[in-house]
């Protein structure tokens, strides 16, 4: 059978995501703001309602009320969370959460002008003004995973993706906070992290060797916890698959330390604010915060992802890569 | 002419076929087609956004699997497009359908749905769809021009429409 050959773009968005900006955000939001959320009602993984949440006099989860505390007195920021939007948009086509998320249609988290900027799924910098401030080398690498429209993204592989990534994939995750050790199991692709808060110190860079998920040490800021995370696997040294912040390619490396700042505003609400220094692929620090809402009431759900992974074999991985995008967002 | 067996197909059987038919037990009506549902695999690698298709047909598998459920059908009518783009000028095309060709065949085309755990949130079962059920698939068609595609969403005979949990707008 004649296979036809795949010709790049034709005017459509280019690989392997297409331009973000205002006009994809309008129509994503836009998208949302037709949605009629009816599934849930009928969902097959049945609610199971939690006692310890507030409750108005109807028996909805009261989302604004003040957060839970531990006997210690820190926050907990126990619970399944889901990315969602923050917004407003502004005018050059920021905040939205750059991709959408599976959610249903509500009002946006307030955006708080003094935050640093929403990050976005596809492209981590979309909302940073210049975008990010890649060294020449990342640029150059993010480019060439982007020409082949991200087919080395550690999650079309099924293996643990970048923070960033993970916090704003549209599967939910749950974290799971004790005095001493923080949870955090992502829904997607089984990840899950360990954040250890008994006082240990972080290690120095390049020991213990470099991980997936690095070494995470946790301590509380007021009411914000602090996670550190270095000796991570990176862009430089190891697999293809390893080090992407986003899902056009943008690189972290085995330098990289991760600084995650956790706060609960409300029961309902919680924020992150990623900070990246790495200053092999990037010539300063920079930093994004990832809103997320409670989904009370619910659960993980199973995902299996390599129980019938067939994406390098339906793609042909030998196929001739893409042209190099026309332009880049 | 001869096909070979679907490369989605599941080599342990037919798992997945619907017994009894419970969509209109299923209340998602009327989402929205971009909302991605479950997040994975790379699209833009394996799919062109840029070539819409929207196809009729029965029924005759569906795979309840991760990381992607993918559904099979006998198509009747295919309907090809390019892609309206977005932003304002934006220019809606029209459809072009036809019936499948010789090359294609009618057997076997097969959407990529999202995974099990999204489907459900969605309100999906594995039962949701039974054999034999005719459905219009919406979605985008694969880069090597074979009969897979991209599922965004399914719509039933009568009217029922299943958000598919399109991998399109956001995975790789």
């Amino acid at each position: 059978m004649p296979k036809t050959k795949t010709t790049p773009d034709d005017g459509s968005r280019p690989s392997p995501h297409l331009p973000t900006g205002a006009t994809a955000v309008r129509v994503a939001l836009s998208s949302l703001v037709v949605l009629t959320w009816t599934a849930g009602a009928s969902a097959q993984w049945a609610p199971v309602p939690d006692p310890n949440v507030p409750r108005d006099a109807e028996g909805n989860v009261v989302l604004d009320a003040p957060p839970p505390r531990t006997a210690a007195g820190t926050p907990d920021l126990s619970g399944l969370w889901m990315r969602t939007r923050s917004g407003p948009p502004p005018e050059n086509g920021g905040g939205g959460g750059g991709g959408g998320q599976l959610e249903p249609a509500q009002a946006p988290v307030p955006l708080d002008p003094n935050g640093p900027p929403i990050a976005a799924f596809f492209e981590a910098g979309q909302n940073i003004e210049g975008g990010l401030p890649y060294t020449p080398w990342a640029k150059e690498l993010r480019d060439q995973r982007f020409a082949l429209r991200a087919r080395d993204n550690p999650d079309a592989q099924c293996m643990p993706m970048g923070f960033l990534q993970f916090h704003q994939q549209p599967q939910p995750r749950m974290i799971i906070q004790t005095e001493k050790l923080i949870l955090i199991e992502y829904e997607a692709n089984y990840g899950l992290r360990h954040i250890y808060l008994d006082g240990r110190e972080l290690p120095p860079q390049g020991e213990p060797q470099p991980w997936w998920y690095g070494y995470s040490v946790g301590r509380w800021d007021g009411d914000d916890l602090v996670v550190e995370t270095n000796n991570l696997r990176g862009a430089d040294e190891d697999s293809p698959y390893d080090g992407w912040m986003d899902v056009n390619g943008s690189p972290y490396t085995r330098q990289a330390k991760f600084t995650e700042r956790f706060r609960r505003p409300t029961f309902g609400h919680l924020q992150i604010d990623l900070t990246l220094e790495d200053p092999k692929a990037y010539t300063k620090p920079w930093t994004v915060r990832i809103d997320q809402r409670l989904l009370p009431d619910q659960e993980l759900i199973e995902f299996v992802c390599n129980e019938n992974q067939q994406f390098e074999r339906r793609i042909k991985l030998n196929q001739e890569p893409a042209s190099e995008p026309s332009s880049t967002p | 002419m001869n096909r070979q067996a679907h490369p989605n197909s599941s080599r342990r059987g037919i798992r997945g076929v619907m017994k009894t038919g419970a969509l209109t037990s299923i209340a998602a009506a009327a989402v929205a087609a971009s909302l991605p549902l479950a997040a994975h695999h790379s699209f833009s690698a394996e799919f062109d956004a840029s070539k819409e298709i929207k196809a009729t047909g029965a029924v005759t598998k569906l795979d309840w699997q991760n990381p992607h459920g993918w559904i099979h059908l006998t198509v009747t009518e295919i309907c090809e497009r390019a892609a309206a783009g977005r932003g304002p000028d934006a220019v809606e095309q029209e459809w072009a359908c036809r019936a499948p060709d010789s090359n294609e065949g009618a057997a076997d085309w097969a959407f990529e749905l999202g995974s099990p755990n999204g489907l459900m949130r969605q309100g999906w079962t594995r039962n949701s769809l039974k054999q034999g059920d005719v459905v219009t698939v919406l979605g985008s068609r694969a880069r090597d021009g074979s009969t897979n595609s991209n599922a965004r969403s399914v719509t039933t005979a009568d009217g029922k429409r299943l958000f598919a949990g399109s991998s399109q707008d956001a995975t790789p």
